[in-house]
């Protein structure tokens, strides 16, 4: 029987330059998400705002017959940027989008760590990029199922309902202004999460932080715009600056009197930070000391 | 016997939490409103026309800060890990096996982690006090604000570390129940009219807190929204009460359950 | 004095599904290796005999008093287990110490126990060094260190050999051998026979959660032996192999196929068989490609214990 050479062989096929490894990746972190506890109880609730909306849109067209009911309240179901904004930048769409984050997210890199999976990965034709863009599209897919998809539902409700297409005439940027925002914010949230959850190996400790750094920051905007009033004090906020930036994306009127660029850099410094700590974190071996 | 077992977790428990990495997280988190002060303070001096409220500053960080945020996250997390990290890390066997009373365990792992928070928790509190009034140190209200606060914030630790103790010994999604049991049912449920908010530890805590008339307005402004008191002393009872219970309670549920490490 | 482990009709189920049936056995000193393949109930058996789990039905006593939550019994058990976890950011040295205190150990009489330990397994130079950075072999002594440290009288271990170079493995085998000493009473499971027999001679094996049977290894070979063993080899002359085997009392079929270099047999006597074929070999010259032998395992011993 011959005996092979020893030492390392490189391996010297082709691959394919069509492949898409993250598929895999994102396959099984949104199957794996679906089977958790309560998971589909969670994202039901994160639903809620969606429904209401789109209830919203209908009742738009039909003011007339709801009128005994709205008592007046028919100047918020103007379908505008406005209305968008209120539903992208609402606290409750937002606190489900943690949420979600939290049950979907929080595992997603420090379960690997926990189980010395980054080598099996890294064992394969597979780069850094192509891991973590498996786990982005995880996130990216349900928090664009939470905006981008009941933004266009909402366009499209609007076109069906009034039988004409007024409302794009009027706002021809919106369909952009949707899938901009929805992006945005996915990319965000999805980044921040990663992040968060590739700094332990302990999932528990991961959605803590996450919560934890939400809340934080909206307790400290608060505590100093309760001192001194400056509204520049939402820039502390993660949750102030993503319901500006939306704001800003969708050309309705921002919440605070504070350019909504600042906010927007706030995010994208964080989503660099983020993007910094995935990169040192993220590696297939680790040497211990 | 049974207390030299308790104090035997404790001391093993209180240097795995001391060791642990993510304790220096939690300090510096707990770190933040020695931060605040020291930035309102400074700010003071900087602009000598804008006078600072230190007491009021003091009671919002209190309540805003220390018990509907600090002190939930702080027990939320150690609370929790009393039990389940043991069984997450699959290190359980290795207290089980020793010759302890099972309630031991939680009790000793309960009390070292309960230590830290209240060194932590209490620690910053009395710094960011003497930063925030500074100038005011001989005024009597603040310093009897001081006290009830730091009452307000032990018990606090006490009670919300206990009954997560409590949820970590049967529930595998203890931090996701705990979350909405802190930033949903006590922070919603306790601004409810009439009895209704009672159903709340933080009812309980922010009754402790002082009373109309005790303090400058500013600083009830944030305390007593809606809240419609118990007395003191009851709270102090129903707080102690509550904690006693959840940590019996966490003991039974120990004493009985098996558990299983998942693959 | 040694300890007997009893265990009187006792079942445990997980929710629908059988860990243990109807298991009734008696362990008493010297090394006793429980034997099965994986899923067979080992593991959930050492967690009832450590007090773990409680039986659903039946009675587990150690030295004629229940397990379940008999803290004052647990002075005298040490157990390993299974599983490869530790307590983060702690040296071997602290695991050691902190766990003897539980114990009631003065600190400095821990820390004596503890570096005896260490020695014990070979850890001395690495007990400051922390675990998470130990490699699996000094991981798995580690944990053997902890179940011994306290010198009880009855150890229990849990797949002690599973995943080691064979190096670490016969430093364990004789760590556990020097600890049967004194009248100790020792339990190990695996579902490697080698590595039971290695150990000692007495063994139980358990399949789908039954006792199979119990007895000393000859007793086991035996049923091995009587059991048919296919051995399948590729040759490039596989019917010259045949021809030349075929006529030895030890083979007792032979059949080609399905693949044009393959010849498979069949026999009731292992050793000789495998004595013969090498010498065979050699003597004719032929080329030998690949021998399996897809049934010697432990499964097949089992499949042909149940009857299927």
């Amino acid at each position: 029987m011959p005996i092979a050479e020893q030492g390392y062989v490189h391996w010297e096929g082709r691959l394919d330059a069509r492949r898409r490894p993250w598929r895999p990746i994102a396959r099984l972190g949104i199957r794996l998400a679906f089977r958790r506890k309560y998971f589909k109880f969670v994202l039901g609730m994160a639903f809620l705002p969606a429904l209401i909306f789109a209830a919203g849109v209908y009742i738009s067209e039909r003011i007339g017959d709801f009128r005994e009911m709205l008592r007046g309240a028919d100047r918020f179901l103007k379908i505008d940027p406005d209305f968008f904004k209120a539903f992208f930048a609402s606290d409750y769409l937002l606190f489900w989008m943690l949420i979600i984050m939290v049950l979907a997210g929080a595992g997603l890199i420090s379960d690997d760590l926990r189980h010395n999976a980054l080598q099996l990965y890294f064992a394969r034709p597979l780069r850094k990029k192509d891991y973590l863009q498996g786990k982005i599209f995880t996130l990216a897919f349900f928090l664009l199922l939470l905006t981008l998809v009941p933004g266009f539902l909402f366009i499209l409700l609007k076109i069906i309902f009034s039988g004409s297409f007024a409302v794009l005439a009027e706002f021809p940027w919106l369909p952009a202004s949707v899938a901009g925002w929805s992006l945005f914010a996915a990319a965000f949230f999805s980044l921040c999460t990663l992040a968060v959850s590739s700094l332990s190996r302990n999932r528990r400790y991961a959605s803590i932080l996450l919560i934890a750094a939400y809340f934080l920051s909206d307790i400290f905007f608060g505590i100093f715009f309760g001192i001194f009033r400056d509204p520049h004090f939402a820039l502390l906020s993660v949750k102030t600056n993503l319901q500006q930036v939306a704001a800003a994306f969708l050309g309705a009127r921002p919440l605070f009197d504070v350019p909504w660029a600042y906010s927007a850099a706030v995010l994208a410094a964080l989503a660099g930070l983020a993007g910094f700590v995935l990169a040192r974190r993220v590696r297939g071996a680790e040497v211990i000391r | 016997m049974a207390e030299g077992s308790i104090f035997r977790v404790f001391v093993f428990a209180l240097r795995l939490v001391r060791r642990a990495k993510k304790m220096r997280v939690f300090a510096v988190l707990s770190l933040l409103p020695v931060l605040l002060a020291v930035i309102l303070r400074l700010n003071a001096v900087a602009s000598p026309g804008r006078g600072l409220d230190g007491l009021a500053v003091f009671g919002n960080i209190i309540v805003a800060f220390g018990l509907q945020f600090l002190v939930l996250i702080l027990a939320l997390f150690y609370g929790t890990s009393v039990v389940s990290e043991e069984i997450e890390g699959k290190t359980l066997t290795y207290l089980t096996i020793r010759p302890l009373p099972k309630k031991a365990v939680i009790l000793g792992k309960y009390a070292a982690s309960a230590l830290v928070l209240l060194v932590l928790v209490l620690g910053s509190t009395l710094a960011s006090f003497f930063i925030l009034n500074l100038g005011r140190l001989d005024y009597g209200p603040a310093w009897s604000f001081l006290g009830k606060s730091l009452a307000a914030l032990a018990l606090g630790v006490l009670g919300y570390t206990a009954f997560f103790t409590f949820i970590g010994t049967f529930l595998k999604k203890s931090v996701l129940f705990g979350f909405f049991f802190s930033f949903g049912w006590e922070n919603i449920v306790q601004y409810f009219p009439g009895s209704t908010q009672k159903l709340t530890l933080m009812h309980y805590l922010k009754s402790i807190l002082p009373g109309v008339g005790e303090t400058s307005p500013s600083v009830l402004q944030f305390l007593m929204f809606r809240l419609d008191p118990s007395p003191a002393p009851l709270a102090v009872a129903v707080l102690l009460g509550l904690t006693a219970v959840f940590l019996a309670l966490a003991c039974r549920v120990f004493s009985r359950k098996e558990y299983l490490f998942e693959e | 004095m040694s300890l007997v482990l009893k265990a009187e009709k006792i079942g445990k189920w997980y929710g629908n599904v059988l860990g243990l049936s109807d298991v009734t056995i008696e362990i008493g000193p010297g090394i006793t290796g429980l034997l099965g393949p994986n899923g067979a109930g080992k593991s959930t058996l050492l967690k009832l005999l450590t007090g773990q789990l409680r039986p659903s039905i039946g009675r587990l006593t150690v030295d004629g008093r229940p397990v379940w939550n008999n803290t004052a019994l647990f002075r005298r058990i040490g157990f390993c287990p299974e599983q490869d976890a530790f307590y983060d950011e702690v040296t071997g040295d602290e695991f050691l110490t902190g766990l003897l205190r539980l114990h009631g150990y003065a600190e400095a009489e821990a820390r004596r126990r503890a570096g005896r330990a260490l020695e014990i397994v070979e850890l001395a130079g690495g007990g400051d060094r922390l675990i998470r950075g130990y490699s699996r072999g000094m991981r798995q002594r580690i944990k053997i260190a902890q179940a011994i440290a306290h010198e009880p009288e009855v150890l229990i271990l849990d797949e002690p050999l599973s995943g080691l170079d064979p190096l670490s493995k016969r430093k364990i085998i004789r760590l556990i051998k020097d600890y049967r000493s004194e009248g100790r009473t020792v339990v190990v499971s695996s579902h490697v026979l080698p590595e039971i027999e290695a150990l000692t001679r007495s063994i139980v094996l358990i399949h789908q959660g039954k006792i199979l049977a119990q007895g000393d290894i000859p007793y086991i070979r035996e049923l091995i032996d009587a059991h048919p063993h296919v051995v399948a080899v590729r040759s490039a002359d596989p019917r010259r192999l045949g021809s030349l085997l075929v006529a030895d009392r030890a083979v007792q079929s032979v059949s080609y196929g399905p693949e044009e270099n393959l010849v498979t047999f069949e026999t009731r006597q292992r050793d000789r068989f495998f004595d013969l074929l090498p010498r065979v070999v050699a003597e004719s010259g032929l080329d030998l490609e690949e021998i399996t032998s897809p049934d010697d395992n432990l499964q097949a011993v089992f499949d042909y214990l149940v009857g299927k």
